[in-house]
């Protein structure tokens, strides 16, 4: 394939300049790479980006940002760690470093981000962690559009286990591009169990990239969540590189106004006998556009694979657009491999049935809605955060009423 | 397939692709490679139309343009296609037959040996039969009964001289000539192909069949067929292929396009059976194909049925625009690679008429080293209210050495609109393979069985003596493939 | 001669050792039993006679008319004569049981140099063999196996067995899974089968199906080995006692 990329001004000389860096030589994804059709640039590559200083007066996390019980907080703002933000101690079994960011891969906005990321927030898991570690990045632009690069790295250690919770978020207002980056090994026979949302503000854009690589009898359990944002993209490229790996990628979005979300996961098996499962939900409304694309990759030694994925969205009104791509490939022949996909909207008479119990059309739809999401929900396996999740989407259909 | 043991049939060489002979006849053949003069040579051949001439020069200036547009994205891998090394026409030095009594006897004997019945007294009943050698139509069947009943079934080559506003009014209407690098290459160099039209109201009592083959070392066939199947009429039509063994590849790049008015249904059904290449990849035929068909009206109906058994390469994706309200487009296909064949290979389902509905069956086989890929678009307009599609794609792998993936694109723009879609990806179970030789079949029969099972809701669609040749065929292509 | 005649057979299976030297001989028109505990070894046995992949014969043999079996695939194997009658039969997608059918029938046609067999011929064989079973016609219809019930499944079973007319036929835990009409109807279908040029093996973790399918001979299986041999009355000694004795024993 010829790569299209497009010529970005945006993060050449004087960006660099003003924090003090060597220049990112690359170009934004352009619309004609395969990977990028269904979600073009253009909006973000028309703005001039800042970089993202220290000074910014945060004083506080905002209120948006949900207080996990139990969970111990690690703020970032603007990809900064701010210790007067966070906990005092991580927790058991957590350690917590700062360190330059080192890993790259093809991709140009993991590039980018490795270019410009002040500092990678990185957690190291030995043993099982107790506590919910719950990293809230917060993004403040202030007057100028502002581009900010987020760095999280967690290793597990064989056998350790641990929750991560991350919250999106930014300042109302505000214009700001946020490209975070997570790396994430999952040592053998760890569990490391993610729950990513992210909550953006109407006018921002919101480039996530995690990859993650789970060896040998390891476990990820992720769920990611999509409420907002100008255009937002969640991208989850997960290698499973040791057998008996197990990886359940599940996700939800729930869009109104003008909001792009884009889900795009790659889930490599590379070794025999591992099993993965995706499970992925979205509702539009307004004049928003849901995008999932799923690419489970089967290579030739990967026997005795069992991989399924599944993504189904829900019209909320006239106006919306879905656009899904699942995809196989595949290359070893003693191997479970499904996926599905579906588009539609409320059935009539499950609303019918509702009202013909008392209940009014709003509630009702509210109602048929959250079991649709449910689906995808109910995969969290840690109760707080579940609860937490579901509560962010009953409040998103009540803001939407 | 853990399945191991020796099979007396171990040792298969390339003449089990029956339809491999060359027919030696003199031919009229242009000077190789690609120019305008070219194009003007083959339209003189044709004595067309003057605006004939000028859309095909149209089609060659906007081709030269698309040089760097040559699709890559299929996953597919072929060395670079010298445009310029191939023969774009080619035809057996009579012309001009007058009945089927003066086709050259050769000729007669070549479809004889595909199995065509082309002479009518050894036809069988109610198939009707154009036969298309390199680029040109050579004979059409029962064409008397058939104009009698007011059906226009010709080569599109005379079809542009009888009915030239018929032609002018729906070539292109559906594949234009700048729709994508081959179909307006095809544009340019087609030389023949078959015209098809039923009149308003009638369901055209027999199957109408094209028989394609090319014979010409170097040349590449570019056949052209339109049909139209005007207010309230039905036609089933078959096509068939199938190509000499060579060495080199050769290219096919045709053009179909179907045009179904009102209450109108086109039956469009395949059994592609070109020359694959030989075990190791060498030869076998480019098939790059664009196949279209508009259900321009209301409850209109198209339904492609495709066994995709041969070509080295596969580039097909037989499509449906549904434009009418309420009407039907359908899709049923069964791909099987073998060896180091490769086909990417689906279709575009695309919804613009109000409770427009779509239906997608395929079923991939590979075998071998080869590579099998369905891709496949559904889209959905913002006005086809309560549109539905139903798209189901199994993969089945023969052995560890071949690839099978699935592509599928779906855009919905309606709220009403559903669109369901299902994927799986399997491979014969020992056990069944096993239950099969206790019954004491062979590997070969059990694998063809359980494929030929693993087909059945495709080869179903077939009429019935293409749903016999295409089971045979499943077997044969697999040969070889377990043991 | 012995119709099938194994002798001293040792088979394991990815490396362990199941049979640990079986010998046995079907006369024709003997039916034999083999009886005992889970995991001794039943279904082994009937899977190395039919030459299933992944049973490795280490010592021993196995005869078919003085013919060596073990040296022929399975296919082969079944084209000789050797029908097993499978614990679990398999659901094959789109394959019709009658398409089913066909298929294995002219497979052993050909092998017996006839010719294939007329369509019209085949369907009245089948209608005319379904009826003696007391199955439904439509059931040849039907993908083979797939949904069916237990008791159809292996009435589907006896049906091509019926058809096929092999000379030795095995029935592996045809018994399970089947409620006491069924197993009538199976046993019925099996005794119609029966004849002075064909034998029997059958092999049942319960006495109850033997009320039904009466042996000549009865074998109990422990550990791998024939610990016991005797005439019906065994059966039922076994269904009292239990199979204790000759783990202890065989131990």
């Amino acid at each position: 394939m010829k790569p299209s990329l497009i010529i970005d001004h945006s993060f050449g000389e004087a960006y660099a300049k003003r924090l003090g860096v060597a220049p990112w030589r690359g170009n934004l994804p352009g619309p004609k790479l395969e990977e990028w059709r269904f979600t073009p640039l253009r909006s973000l590559a028309k703005i001039a980006f800042t970089p993202a200083t220290d000074d910014v007066s945060v004083d506080a996390v905002p209120r948006a940002v949900p207080l996990i019980a139990g969970a111990v907080r690690l703020v970032l703002v603007n990809g900064a760690y701010r210790k007067d933000l966070s906990s005092a101690d991580p927790g058991k079994g957590v350690e917590l470093s700062h360190g330059k960011v080192a890993a790259k891969d093809g991709s140009s906005l993991v590039a980018l981000n490795a270019a410009y990321a002040p500092s990678s927030l990185a957690l190291h898991v030995a043993g099982a962690a107790k506590k919910i570690v719950h990293i809230v990045s917060i993004s403040a632009a202030g007057s100028e559009p502002t581009a900010l690069h987020p760095r999280i790295t967690v290793t597990a250690e064989a056998g350790s286990s641990v929750t991560l919770v991350e919250s999106h978020v930014g300042l109302p207002g505000e214009t700001y591009f946020s490209n975070p980056v997570a790396s994430i090994t999952v040592g053998e026979g760890a569990t490391v169990r993610r729950y990513v949302s992210v909550d953006e503000d109407s006018a921002a854009f919101h480039l996530a990239t995690s990859l993650v690589k789970v060896a040998g009898g390891g476990t990820y359990e992720a769920f990611h969540l999509g409420l907002g944002g100008a255009l937002t993209r969640q991208e989850i490229r997960v290698a499973l590189t040791g057998e008996n790996a197990n990886v359940r990628l599940n996700g939800a979005y729930a869009l109104s106004g003008a909001s792009h979300h884009d889900f795009t996961t790659v889930m490599d098996h590379i070794v025999p006998n591992c099993a993965s499962s995706q499970v992925f939900k979205g509702v539009v409304d307004g004049e928003s556009h849901g995008v999932y694309q799923g690419r489970i990759h089967v290579a030739r030694d990967a026997q005795k694979t069992d991989a399924r994925q599944v993504h189904k969205a829900l019209f909320l009104a006239r106006g919306p657009a879905i656009d899904c791509k699942p995809e196989l490939e595949i290359y070893a022949d003693d191997v479970q491999c499904a996926h599905g996909a579906a588009t539609g909207e409320i059935d009539p008479d499950h609303l019918f049935y509702l009202a013909a119990r008392g209940i009014d059309a709003e509630t009702a739809r509210s109602l048929l809605v959250e079991g649709f999401l449910a689906d995808a929900v109910n995969e969290i396996s840690a109760e707080p955060v579940r609860e937490q999740f579901a509560a962010d989407i009953a409040r998103w259909l009540k803001a939407r009423q | 397939m853990a399945v191991t043991r020796e099979t007396a049939a171990a040792v298969r060489d390339v003449e089990q692709y029956k339809y491999g002979f060359v027919t030696d006849i003199e031919s009229d053949k242009a000077p190789k490679g690609l120019s305008e003069d070219i194009i003007r040579f083959i339209s003189a051949k044709k004595n067309e139309p003057e605006w004939m001439l000028e859309w095909r020069l149209k089609a060659y200036n906007y081709w030269l343009t698309l040089a760097d547009e040559e699709p890559t994205w299929a996953k597919l891998h072929f060395p670079k296609i010298d445009y310029q090394a191939s023969y774009y026409y080619a035809a057996p030095k009579r012309e001009k037959l007058a009945s089927l009594d003066e086709v050259d006897p050769k000729l007669l004997e070549t479809y004889k040996k595909l199995g065509i019945p082309l002479l009518e007294q050894q036809m069988l009943a109610g198939v009707a039969v154009d036969a298309v050698f390199d680029s040109v139509s050579v004979a059409t069947t029962y064409k008397k009964k058939l104009e009698e009943m007011g059906v226009i079934f010709m080569p599109i080559s005379e079809a542009l001289h009888k009915h030239p506003e018929l032609v002018k009014k729906y070539l292109g209407s559906v594949v234009p000539y700048s729709d994508n690098f081959y179909a307006t290459l095809n544009c340019a160099v087609f030389t023949d192909g078959s015209f098809v039209y039923i009149p308003k109201g009638l369901r055209c009592p027999m199957e109408l069949s094209t028989y394609f083959r090319i014979n010409e070392k170097n040349t590449g066939q570019f056949e052209r067929t339109l049909i139209i199947a005007d207010e309230g009429s039905y036609v089933s039509y078959l096509e068939g292929c199938t190509a000499p063994q060579r060495d080199e590849n050769q290219l096919h790049a045709a053009v179909v396009e179907l045009i179904a008015l009102d209450d109108a249904e086109i039956k469009y059904s395949t059994v592609q059976n070109w020359y694959p290449g030989d075990a190791d990849g060498k030869g076998g035929i480019f098939n790059f194909v664009t196949k279209r068909g508009a259900c321009r009206g209301k409850n209109s109906k198209i339904m492609w049925t495709q066994v995709e058994t041969g070509s080295a390469i596969t580039w097909k994706y037989p499509s449906c625009i549904l434009q009418g309200d309420n009407s039907v487009g359908e899709f049923y296909s069964v791909a099987i690679t073998n060896n180091r064949q490769q086909a990417d290979t689906g279709t575009k389902m695309i919804h613009l008429g109000k409770g427009t509905r779509s239906k997608i069956i395929s079923k991939g086989i590979s075998a071998g080293r080869a590579e099998n890929t369905y891709r496949g678009l559904v889209r959905i307009g913002a006005k086809a209210d309560k549109a539905r599609n139903y798209t189901q794609c199994d993969s089945l792998l023969i052995g560890d050495k071949c690839g099978a993936h699935t592509v599928p694109y779906i855009e919905s723009r309606n709220p009403t609109a559903q669109t369901e879609h299902e994927a799986a990806t399997s491979k014969i179970s020992d056990d069944q393979l096993f239950y099969c030789l206790q019954r004491g079949m062979t590997q070969e029969e059990a694998v063809s069985l359980i494929v030929n099972g693993f087909c059945k809701e495709v080869l179903q669609t077939l009429p019935m003596e293409f749903a016999v040749e295409a089971q045979k065929l499943v077997g044969i292509s697999l040969e070889g493939s377990v043991g | 001669m012995a119709l099938l005649e194994i002798k001293n057979l040792h088979a394991s299976v990815a490396g362990k050792e199941i049979l640990k030297g079986i010998t046995l001989a079907l006369e024709p028109g003997e039916v034999h039993a083999i009886m005992g505990p889970n995991g001794t070894g039943k279904s082994t046995l009937s899977n190395v006679i039919a030459g299933r992949e992944g049973y490795e014969v280490t010592k021993g043999e196995v005869y078919l008319d003085g013919k060596d079996v073990l040296d022929m695939a399975a296919d082969e194997r079944a084209r000789a004569g050797i029908f097993l009658a499978f614990q679990y039969p398999v659901e094959i997608p789109g394959v019709t049981t009658s398409a089913f059918l066909k298929t294995a029938l002219n497979a052993k046609r050909r092998a017996a140099g006839q010719p294939e067999i007329d369509a019209m011929d085949f369907l009245k064989l089948v209608k005319a063999k379904t009826a003696v079973l007391g199955m439904p016609y439509d059931m040849i219809k039907r993908p083979l196996n797939v949904g069916f019930s237990g008791g159809e499944k292996k009435r589907a079973e006896v049906l091509q067995m019926t058809m096929l007319e092999p000379r030795v036929a095995i029935l592996d835990e045809t018994d399970s899974g089947l409620d006491i009409d069924a197993l009538k109807v199976v046993s019925e279908g099996v005794n119609s089968l029966r004849s002075p040029e064909r034998a029997f093996l059958v092999i049942t973790h319960y006495q109850r199906l033997l009320d039904y399918i009466v042996p000549d001979h009865v074998h109990v299986l422990a550990n791998g080995r024939i610990a016991a041999s005797g005439g019906k009355e065994l059966a039922l000694e076994l269904e009292a006692e239990g199979y204790a004795k000759y783990l202890n024993t065989a131990a």
